[in-house]
């Protein structure tokens, strides 16, 4: 940035003159890209994977068996579409689950309405007010 | 959320999650609309809940004791996980659809030791080492293992000497890879049973090293699960 720049008002992101190779770079990297990124020690420990996390692994598989979609597809909706706030926020499952829901309504094999009647269906089914 | 205690969990309320209420509607959608059958479903799922770390161990283990298994074991590792009973063409007839079938066995030597990571995502190759420990496929893990691997493998209590290159192995959407350690002292003239029992998840990731007697993966705090997967 140029010193300027620092007497305006801040601006929502830099002016297109102010984007350098480096910062056009940082600019263009994915949410999933992590490593060499700093981070702290953490305690590491083991967890459970839930039932609706490993069935949503096998329901991602099989639309990718019968041709709905290709691992690389899959890979880009569930770690790179999401954005930053979703991937770091989400279970691991979580967003192969989200990726199957996207991948459903983006290629016409059903519409959000369905989805969103076929969810309030199931909570019903399943006892949820 | 689970507790954290340990004990069995008592859900407060009598309702599903909005994760468990999306999986089945995308699941019971997928079907109506044919896009795969239940019965796709229900035999990837029988594959998935039979996958383990077992035969990767075994296969480590074969190859300590034979080294032309060995040598092929190197050469092809796709080849070389069909003498421990895993086809890679499983269960689709052209693998599972996530994990290709590219297996590299990665030698340590006296003065290289490997560990695998996935930065961009958690590959892993699950046809032969089953799912992944949760650890492996958070950003902590993959963001500080390439940059201070030895500081991270001194977290799961392996010490390497500086006179041990560490490589860090990224895995990618094509390749998969699993570690065989030296053969350590102590284990003269082991079956190969006992040996694959040796030959632990966490030292074919590289995170530890096998050693007699210790027949676990590292004993970490457990987070339970809801309702937990069978695999």
């Amino acid at each position: 940035m140029t010193s300027r720049n620092t007497l305006k008002p801040p601006r929502h992101a830099p002016y297109p003159d102010a984007l350098d190779h480096k910062l056009f770079r940082q600019w263009m990297r994915t949410p999933h890209d992590v490593g060499g990124e700093t981070d702290v020690p953490i305690p590491w420990e083991e967890t459970e994977d839930e039932q609706w996390g490993a069935r949503a692994y096998v329901t991602c598989e099989c639309l990718a068996w019968r041709g709905v979609w290709c691992a690389e597809e899959r890979r880009r909706k569930q770690n790179v579409d999401l954005g930053n706030a979703m991937y770091l926020g989400l279970p691991y499952y979580g967003r192969w689950l989200l990726a199957a829901a996207r991948i459903l309504v983006d290629r016409d094999h059903v519409t959000l309405t369905e989805l969103i009647n076929k969810i309030d269906e199931v909570k019903k089914r399943h006892g949820k007010k | 959320m689970a507790e954290k205690h340990g004990h069995k969990h008592a859900p407060m309320v009598e309702e599903i999650s909005d994760f468990e209420a999306l999986e089945i509607a995308v699941r019971e959608l997928a079907i109506e609309k044919g896009l795969f059958t239940a019965e796709d479903h229900r035999k990837f799922t029988e594959f998935a809940e039979h996958i383990g770390p077992t035969p990767a161990g075994r296969l480590v283990a074969k190859a300590w004791l034979d080294p032309k298994y060995k040598k092929l074991c190197l050469e092809d590792g796709i080849k070389a996980s069909l003498a421990v009973g895993v086809d890679w063409l499983k269960p689709t007839g052209f693998g599972t659809p996530s994990d290709y079938t590219d297996l590299r066995v990665l030698e340590d030597t006296p003065t290289l030791h490997h560990v695998v990571v996935c930065t961009l995502c958690s590959c892993y190759p699950r046809p032969i080492l089953g799912f992944q420990p949760e650890w492996y496929r958070i950003p902590n893990y993959r963001r500080r293992l390439v940059r201070w691997p030895r500081q991270v493998l001194a977290e799961f209590g392996l010490v390497l000497p500086p006179e041990v290159e560490v490589r860090v192995e990224d895995s990618n959407q094509k390749c998969r890879f699993i570690v065989m350690p030296m053969r350590p002292a102590g284990t003269e003239g082991w079956t190969e049973d006992q040996l694959t029992e040796i030959m632990t998840r966490d030292c074919l990731i590289g995170v530890t090293l096998p050693k007699p007697g210790t027949t676990t993966n590292l004993k970490l705090p457990l987070h339970r699960a809801v309702n937990p997967a069978h695999h």
